[in-house]
C-alpha cells in the first residue's frame, strides 16, 4: 500500500516566486495521497470506533490550536503529526472532523488551497452590526486589515504597494515608524496578514527598482463579504453601493465566479 | 527610440484634462546621435550628458512619486512630464539616456493607462484620498477648531478608540471563526510560588546560620568559662546563678542563661541542686558523658528584672 507516486505534491523549484507561498516538503515522508475507499474500508476494521474518535479528536484540537493564530492548517502536517498510522483512515476522519465542527462549533472548513491542501475554519453565521456584541473586545488589526482589502476590492482586485502605505500615512498609520498599536506596521500587513492568507504581496515582474502588489489572499476570498465592504463604502462616502457598478457586479455574482485570479485588471 | 511625430499616429484623445496631446517633434536629420566621429563639442561633454541623465531621472521620480496625484483628473500634469521629456529628448545622443527616456515612457505610459481606465469605466470613481479623509471622521477625528483647512489635511486629534470604532465596524464584514483561549491561561512548566517560598527559605536559612553562627561562639566562650572556674576549684560547686548572672546588664544574664542552656542541651555541661539545694553547674567530664546522657531531664529556668536587681545586691 505504499504510495510513490511523487509529482503531485511536490513543488519544482521555479514554481513560485511569491513571498506567500513558503512551502515545506515532507520532510522525506511520503506525500499524502487521499486512500481508496477500499483502503478507507480496511484501514477501518484495524482499529476500533473509540481509537478513531480519539484521532478525531487530536485533528480537533489541532485544527482548533491553528486557528488561534489564523494560520492554516495543511493536510501533509496532520497526516504526519497527528494522524500517523491512521493515515489510511483519513477520509473518514475528516468526515467526522467535519461534521463535528460544524454541529458543535458551527464552523466550516474550507479547503482555501487545493494544490497544497490548505485548510482554514471560517464561522457558519454571519455577524450583523446589529448583532454584534457591544462591548466584546475587538481586535484593531481586523481593522487595520479590512481598510487594505477595501482598497484593494474597490480598485479591482489589484493595488501597488505605494498606495497602500500612502492611504495608511493618510490614517496616521506610517510602515516607516512604529505604531503605538500596530507596531511595525510593515511586518504586520506584508508577514503576519499573508501568512494569515488574508492578503497577497506579490512581486511585479520587469520592475526595476523592485516592486510588489496587493491583492486579497485566499483566506479573504472565502471569509471576507465583499457585499458587506461594499455597504460601508456606501455609508462612508454616502452613496449608494451601486453606484460603483463594477464593483457591485462583482460582489453580487453567484458564488464561484470570484475565484482568485492572477490578473483582475481589464 | 525617438518618439512618433504628433498627429497621425497618435489619434490625440480629445477628452479636455486628460488628452494627451505630444509635442511635435521634428525629426533632426538623419543624425545618428550615437556617439560617432563629427558631433559638436555639447554632444561628448560629460556634464552635459550627465546632465541630462539627471533630469530624466528626476522626471522619473516626481511621476513615481506624485503618482496618486498625477492620477487626478482635475490636473494635465502627466502632460506636462512628458513635454519635459520632449524637449530633453532633443538633446539625447548616447544609449544611457536613451535607455532612461524609454524608461521613463514606461512608467508613463503606465500611469496613462490607469487614468484612461479611470474615464471609461462605468460607476464612480474610488479615490482611496477621499476615502481615508472619511474614514477618520468615522474614527472620531476631532478636528481643530480654525476653519475648513483642517478637514482637507486631516489634522485633529485621533481618539484612542479610533481603529477600534474601525474593527467593530470590519467584524461585520468577516466570518471569522471566533477563536478559544484557556480562561484560566495555561499553567507554566515551573509554578513560581515554590521558587518564591524556596528564595524565601533561603534567606531565612542564611540569617539562622549567621545568627546560629554567633550562637555557637558565645556557648563555646561560656563553656571556657565554666571549665575554667572548674578547674581553678574542681571541689567547690559552681553556682548557677553567680555563672550566668551580669549583675551589670540584665540582657547579658538572660543571654547567658540562654547560652547555658545550649551547654546542658549538648552535654557539655551539667546542673544538679547542691545540699541547700540550690541549683549549680558544672562542665560534663568526657568520661562522663555516656552516664550523663542516660539520665536526661528537662527543666524551665527563669529570671526576672526584680530578682536579678535583688541578686545584684548580692553578688
Amino acid at each position: 500500500m505504499t504510495q510513490r507516486k511523487r509529482l503531485s505534491n511536490s513543488q519544482t523549484p521555479s514554481q513560485s516566486k511569491r513571498r506567500s507561498d513558503s512551502l515545506e516538503e515532507d520532510d522525506g515522508d511520503m506525500p499524502f495521497t487521499q486512500p481508496s475507499s477500499s483502503q478507507v474500508q480496511r484501514g477501518m476494521e484495524k482499529f476500533t470506533n473509540s481509537q478513531v474518535d480519539q484521532k478525531v479528536a487530536e485533528v480537533l484540537q489541532y485544527i482548533l490550536v491553528k486557528d488561534q493564530k489564523k494560520i492554516p492548517v495543511r493536510r501533509a502536517d496532520l497526516v504526519r503529526n497527528i494522524l500517523k498510522d491512521y493515515r489510511n483512515v483519513y477520509p473518514e476522519i475528516i468526515r467526522r472532523v467535519v461534521q463535528t465542527l460544524d454541529q458543535v462549533f458551527g464552523f466550516k472548513l474550507v479547503e482555501i488551497d487545493t494544490k497544497n491542501h490548505l485548510y482554514i475554519l471560517i464561522n457558519k453565521l454571519e455577524l450583523s452590526e446589529a448583532t454584534a456584541p457591544l462591548n466584546a473586545p475587538s481586535n484593531p488589526k481586523m481593522g487595520l486589515l479590512f481598510v487594505i482589502l477595501s482598497v484593494i476590492f474597490m480598485k479591482r482586485g489589484v493595488v501597488k504597494e505605494s498606495l497602500i502605505w500612502n492611504t495608511l500615512k493618510k490614517l496616521r498609520v506610517d510602515p516607516g515608524e512604529k505604531h503605538a498599536l500596530f507596531g511595525d506596521v510593515k511586518k504586520l500587513v506584508t508577514d503576519e496578514f499573508v501568512r494569515q492568507r488574508y492578503l497577497e504581496f506579490v512581486r511585479v515582474p520587469h520592475t526595476e527598482p523592485i516592486e510588489y502588489e496587493f491583492r486579497w489572499g485566499q483566506r479573504a476570498e472565502v471569509e471576507v463579504s465583499k457585499a458587506k465592504i461594499l455597504e460601508f463604502m456606501g455609508q462612508l462616502h454616502e452613496q449608494e453601493p451601486q453606484t460603483w457598478s463594477q464593483q457591485y457586479k462583482e460582489a453580487h455574482a453567484p458564488p464561484g465566479a470570484s475565484q482568485p485570479s492572477t490578473s483582475q485588471q481589464r | 527610440m525617438r518618439k512618433s511625430k504628433g498627429g497621425g499616429e497618435d489619434p490625440s484623445r480629445h477628452n479636455g484634462s486628460t488628452g494627451r496631446r505630444r509635442g511635435d517633434r521634428n525629426s533632426e536629420g538623419d543624425h545618428d546621435g550615437f556617439g560617432s566621429g563629427s558631433l559638436q563639442d555639447d554632444d561628448n561633454d560629460p556634464a552635459t550628458r550627465r546632465e541630462i541623465r539627471s533630469k530624466y531621472r528626476d522626471l522619473i521620480n516626481s511621476v513615481q512619486q506624485n503618482r496618486e496625484d498625477m492620477l487626478s483628473p482635475s490636473n494635465n500634469k502627466l502632460t506636462e512630464v512628458l513635454e519635459e521629456a520632449n524637449k530633453l529628448f532633443k538633446d539625447v545622443r548616447q544609449p544611457r539616456e536613451a535607455a532612461l527616456d524609454a524608461q521613463l515612457l514606461v512608467v508613463a505610459t503606465d500611469l496613462g493607462k490607469e487614468k484612461a481606465s479611470q474615464l471609461f469605466a462605468e460607476g464612480s470613481s474610488f479615490n482611496p484620498a477621499a476615502f481615508a479623509v472619511h474614514l477618520l471622521s468615522f474614527m472620531g477625528l476631532n478636528r481643530l477648531e480654525n476653519g475648513d483647512n483642517e478637514e482637507e489635511n486631516g489634522e485633529g486629534y485621533l481618539p484612542n478608540d479610533a481603529w477600534d470604532r474601525v474593527a467593530r465596524r470590519a467584524e461585520c464584514c468577516f466570518r471569522t471563526a471566533p477563536t478559544f483561549h484557556y480562561m484560566m491561561g495555561s499553567f507554566h512548566a515551573e509554578p513560581p510560588p515554590p521558587k518564591q517560598r524556596i528564595e524565601r527559605q533561603r534567606k531565612l536559612k542564611k540569617m539562622e546560620e549567621s545568627h546560629q553562627e554567633a550562637t555557637e561562639k558565645e556557648v563555646e566562650r561560656i563553656l571556657g568559662y565554666l571549665k575554667s572556674y572548674y578547674q581553678d576549684d574542681p571541689t567547690t560547686p559552681i553556682s548557677y546563678y553567680e555563672f550566668v548572672i551580669d549583675p551589670n546588664s540584665f540582657s547579658r544574664t538572660v543571654e547567658n542563661m540562654f547560652h547555658a542552656s545550649f551547654l546542658i542541651r549538648d552535654g557539655l555541661a551539667r546542673m544538679y541542686l547542691d545540699d541547700d539545694k540550690l541549683p549549680c553547674i558544672a562542665p560534663v567530664e568526657e568520661e562522663m558523658e555516656g552516664a550523663a546522657s542516660t539520665s536526661r531531664h528537662q527543666c524551665v529556668t527563669s529570671i526576672s528584672m526584680k530578682t536579678w536587681r535583688v541578686s545584684q545586691f548580692y553578688l
